[in-house]
């Protein structure tokens, strides 16, 4: 659809160009001498000047003597006849009529975007309903957790923390992360939680208080990814910029495996290298690439504002998405051990076995060292 | 899809541009009727594509299409729908926008309505015109695309600052741009005149509506924008000397140098070289006036140097225009053929006279106006600040002999004229003018001598303005059916002239009534407390909290009285928006012809005058300022009324000329 109404603007633009040439009778050539015609003008102008006695009779006649001569003068020169012939020049009107729309259309290839329909605010209404319900149901929670006697649930504040986190209502996700670290069974991931919120809240800058929190989920865990991010990020911007790089690439290393996060860690080490003059690292020195990413971001988006009962049908759909592919390309060793996983989140044991198994077979082509034998090992002991 | 439909035409227009840049050109210089003809075309193609583009991003803003990153920032879905409208030029990218298609609706018009100019002169014209379109669109494409996209689509825009919610602005930028923009085509005749090496009464005559109709857009966006100023802001004020109305105000001063000078390169082929250089300026002027507000270089000079990229784009087509244009200038300009010669007493002196007195007055402006970003730029971040005192002392002294040879020109004729004589017909004036000032005084009964001179100027100008239209259509001299007859068979042109300069005149009234017998007070008003100000009694009965569409407000209710007798109640709000966070005055005004009282609340002062129910009350009285806003109205309407003249509309018939030609006697 997009691209016929491109097609017919082009053509409009093609023909428009063209214009001089499709006309049969050329026009008449306005005259390049007007000139006679304005002091013409000028000489009605004389007499009623000379009417209303701003002038005398006798300026009158010298101004009308030296107009006509004017006159004359401009009559006499020669009309530019340098007009040649219409056929001379054909070809280059027509290639510039043609070079108009290629012109136009090699711009937009580069910098147009096609995929992106637009959407009125008044269509957006169920967007909006959900999101005025989800606005609902945290104000809901967090006056249920307020009024408590005892203070309210941990996964309740961690809930209600991270909606408000999504909701960029960062302030209050900290308060919420903030009563749970107070709590003795306050975990790191707690901490990391809170230091991105307030990071977020202060646009990317890691102040004091992050970084106390980030201190903190270190040391309840060590190998924290988040944590560890963040305190590269505090390091990078005190300027400290060896260590940030030395801290991500030690995390890097000791990674079992391939993790979405280690690709923020890899490109903010590269970031961070570019700098410091350190050569880039690429993902394969630390984990084999995978082929599928899994769900996209906005996937994730979706399910999380999603119902209970919504969520687990989305992820359903989304495991069935991933066997469905695998069933198409077998070999993905990655991709049968993430299935694997996904199963047995949903509680469904057997497929997850069975998923498990076919990544075990193709195990069977890796090298003694890799760690993915034991992750699959594992996961199967655990399972049966 | 259709912010992609507008991405897209854009990039058609740019390619079109792109053509007609250099294909009509080329045929002018080598005769080729088909490459000349192209630029008709391509410059309707221009119009029609950039005007697609321009409603596609309109209809972005009106359906609150988030998906446009422009529509997300400068728009919100609560806005009301004028505003929606207005939003699409109130950003950077929109209004670029705005400046582009203004630009191709002026090519356009030229290629459409200037069927009497010679093709090769048109086809140089309009090339030039689309150098200009070639540069502002690849600024806009490639540094401020206001096509760009964000997905997914924020919940809601960002943009819903209730003081420019008001209709007086959402109509003043489109103004302003039909007049800084409406320069272009005056430039791009004057490049192509120089290019062509000739200049002559016709060409002054294509280039004066142009001029004109450029010139009343730019006349009524800067009233447009003052009387906004003066109704929204709550100062009371009408001009300020700020930056962004002095870079508008520049090209009108050397816009209306432009006009009259070429009135002398028609009339009297004189002065050729200075009205193309006046065209050449007044546009340089307005691209820096864009330049300036569009850079971000007012706000600070330091803003500029952290994101340079557009500014530096801009600032090199601005070099390239400017520089390139003045270059051509200095080769070719005095290749022109001398125009006649005239006395110092004649109307051509006297048209002299008016120009360098503007040209001076614009340079005044643009120092005042520059000197504080270079102080900046050059010492590093001190700020300075260039206000009202320096343009005060400096630009208002020159302006009183300007108006006062404006009350003499038209009474003086060409060539040579009778100085004695003209003087003799207009003592009476002088006499009256001198009486006028009196009475004033008398009324008054104090003020600074400037204030009393520029009164009496300005009615010396008045007057003799009436009287000059008076001499022309013989009133009282001849029977009034005659007279009748005489003003239906002058040319508009003459009756614009009057009428623009009785406009200046009024305007001047109340330029000096409202700043120069200004009474203002401000004060700590409890209920029942009254003020006095001009021979008017406020009182303040109180102030109550009152509830409107989108804001809440603290609403005064004040009493007017004069000799006791109530004359009116005025209701000045002070309003609170809470979605937008931010607060805005709306003053409440008694306005009358002979004055405005003008009443606005500030914050609540119960802790100041420690009783409950205080505020701080603000009220003017502004005698004449009225007379502003009805002489800018008169400007424009001479304008208009000029550009009417059917002279300047369709030339005049080939036919007569061929006849009147063979009565001209051989010599």
């Amino acid at each position: 659809m997009i691209w016929s109404l491109f097609a017919v603007l082009s053509l409009v633009a093609t023909i428009l160009m063209g214009m001089p040439l499709l006309r049969r009778r050329q026009e008449v050539l306005a005259s390049s001498n007007a000139t006679p015609a304005v002091l013409l003008d000028q000489l009605d102008e004389l007499n009623r000047d000379l009417d209303r006695g701003v002038i005398s009779a006798a300026e009158a006649q010298a101004a009308e003597q030296e107009l006509k001569q004017r006159i004359l003068s401009e009559a006499r020169k020669p009309e530019s006849s340098k007009v040649r012939s219409v056929e001379d020049g054909r070809v280059a009107l027509l290639l510039s009529a043609i070079l108009v729309p290629v012109l136009a259309l090699s711009y937009y290839a580069f910098n147009g975007s096609p995929e992106v329909s637009g959407i009125a605010f008044a269509k957006r209404t169920a967007e909006r309903q959900e999101a005025a319900k989800i606005a609902d149901l945290t104000d809901e929670l967090s006056e249920k957790l307020a009024s408590d006697p005892q203070g309210g649930p941990s996964e309740g504040w961690m809930l209600l923390g991270q909606t408000y986190s999504r909701m960029g209502r960062f302030v209050d996700a900290a308060n919420a992360f903030n009563t749970v670290a107070k709590r003795p069974e306050a975990n790191s991931a707690v901490f990391s939680m809170m230091a991105e919120a307030l990071i977020n809240e202060e646009q990317g800058v890691v102040t004091p208080r992050a970084e106390a929190a980030i201190d903190s989920a270190i040391n309840l865990d060590p190998a924290n990814p988040a944590a560890i991010f963040y305190k590269a990020t505090a390091l990078s911007q005190r300027g400290e910029l060896r260590k940030a790089h030395d801290l991500l690439v030690a995390r890097l290393d000791n990674a079992d495996g391939f993790h979405p996060w280690m690709q923020s860690f890899l490109a903010e080490a590269n970031r961070i290298g570019v700098e410091i003059g350190k050569a880039p690292l690429s993902m394969a020195s630390f984990a084999p690439m995978p082929t599928d990413l899994g769900p996209t971001g906005e996937d994730i988006a979706n399910a999380q504002d999603m119902t209970e009962e919504d969520r687990q049908a989305f992820i359903r759909s989304m495991v069935d998405r991933l066997a469905t592919r695998l069933e198409d390309e077998p070999n993905d060793l990655d991709g049968w051990m993430r299935l694997g996983n996904a199963f047995s989140v949903l509680g469904d044991t057997s497929s997850a076995v069975n998923a498990f198994e076919r990544a075990e077979t193709l195990l069977l082509n890796v090298p003694e060292s890799d760690q993915r034998r034991s992750v699959v090992a594992n996961a199967l002991s655990g399972l049966r | 899809m259709t912010p992609e439909v507008g991405h897209f035409a854009l990039a058609l227009a740019l390619a079109m541009a792109l053509v007609q840049s250099v294909l009509p050109i080329l045929g002018a210089t080598r005769g080729n009727v088909l490459w000349m003809q192209s630029a008709r075309w391509s410059a309707l193609g221009q119009v029609g594509f950039v005007g697609i583009a321009f409603a596609a991003l309109m209809q972005a803003f009106v359906t609150s299409d988030f998906t446009v990153t422009n529509v997300f920032e400068n728009s919100h879905s609560l806005k009301p729908m004028l505003f929606k409208i207005a939003g699409t030029w109130g950003s950077h990218e929109g209004s670029l926008l705005l400046w582009v298609f203004i630009l191709t609706v002026f090519g356009a018009a030229v290629s459409v309505f200037g069927s009497n100019i010679p093709d090769a002169l048109k086809a140089r014209t309009l090339s030039v015109q689309a150098w200009i379109s070639v540069g502002f669109l690849t600024f806009m494409l490639f540094t401020s695309n206001p096509f760009d996209r964000l997905y997914p689509p924020p919940p809601n825009g960002q943009d819903l600052n209730p003081l420019l919610q008001d209709v007086g602005l959402a109509m003043h930028p489109p103004l302003l741009y039909f007049g800084y923009v409406g320069f272009s085509i005056v430039f791009s005749f004057a490049v192509a005149a120089l290019l062509e090496g000739r200049v002559d009464a016709a060409w002054a005559r294509w280039v004066r509506p142009w001029t004109l109709a450029a010139w009343m857009s730019l006349t009524a966006g800067i009233a447009l924008g003052s009387w906004w100023a003066y109704y929204e802001l709550g100062w009371g004020g009408w001009w300020f000397w700020d930056p962004v109305e002095n870079v508008s105000f520049m090209p009108w001063l050397m816009g209306t140098a432009l006009l009259h000078s070429a009135i002398v390169t028609e009339k009297r082929g004189a002065f050729k070289s200075w009205t193309i250089l006046l065209a050449i300026l007044t546009f340089s002027l307005s691209l820096l006036g864009t330049f300036i507000v569009r850079s971000g270089l007012l706000t600070s000079v330091h803003a500029f140097a952290v994101d340079p990229e557009r500014g530096l784009y801009i600032l090199g087509l601005l070099a390239l225009s400017i520089g390139g244009s003045l270059a051509l200038f200095s080769w070719r300009a005095p290749m022109m053929e001398p125009g006649g010669l005239f006395k110092p007493v004649s109307r051509e002196a006297g048209l002299l006279v008016n120009n360098l007195i503007l040209a001076t007055a614009t340079g005044v402006v643009l120092f005042g106006t520059l000197y504080p970003l270079f102080y900046e730029a050059i010492t590093g971040g001190e700020k300075l600040s260039v206000g009202p005192p320096f343009f005060n002392a400096a630009f208002i002294p020159m302006m009183l002999p300007l108006v006062f040879v404006m009350g003499l020109g038209p009474y003086l004729s060409w060539k040579r004229a009778d100085l004695a004589g003209v003087l003799q017909r207009l003592r009476f004036v002088a006499v009256l003018s001198v009486l006028a000032t009196l009475a004033v005084w008398y009324l008054t009964q104090g003020g600074p001598v400037l204030g009393y001179l520029a009164i009496m100027i300005a009615v010396w100008l008045l007057l003799a303005t009436v009287r000059e239209w008076m001499m022309r259509v013989r009133l009282f001299e001849v029977s009034f059916a005659e007279s009748t007859r005489r003003v239906k068979s002058l040319p508009r042109a003459a009756h614009g002239m009057s009428l623009a300069h009785a406009g200046l005149a009024v305007a001047m009234l109340g330029f000096t009534g409202s700043s120069v017998w200004k009474s203002e007070e401000i004060v700590f008003v409890t209920p029942g407390e009254a003020v006095t100000i001009a021979g008017f009694n406020v009182t303040f009965e109180g102030a109550d909290r009152v509830r409107g569409a989108n804001y809440f407000a603290d609403r005064a209710n004040l009493t007017v009285r004069r000799d006791g007798e109530i004359l009116t109640q005025l209701y000045p709000e002070r309003r609170t928006y809470p979605v937008a966070g931010s607060n805005t005055t709306e003053s409440a005004i008694r306005s009358t012809l002979a004055g405005d009282l003008y009443a606005s609340i500030a914050e609540p002062a119960s802790k100041e005058v420690g009783a409950s129910g205080a505020w701080t009350l603000r009220i003017l009285y502004e005698p004449l300022v009225n007379f502003i806003w009805i002489g800018s109205a008169m400007l424009v309407l001479g304008g208009g009324l000029s550009l009417s003249d059917r002279r300047l509309r369709v030339g005049v018939p080939r036919r007569r000329i061929a006849l009147s030609l063979s009565k001209v006697p051989a010599e």
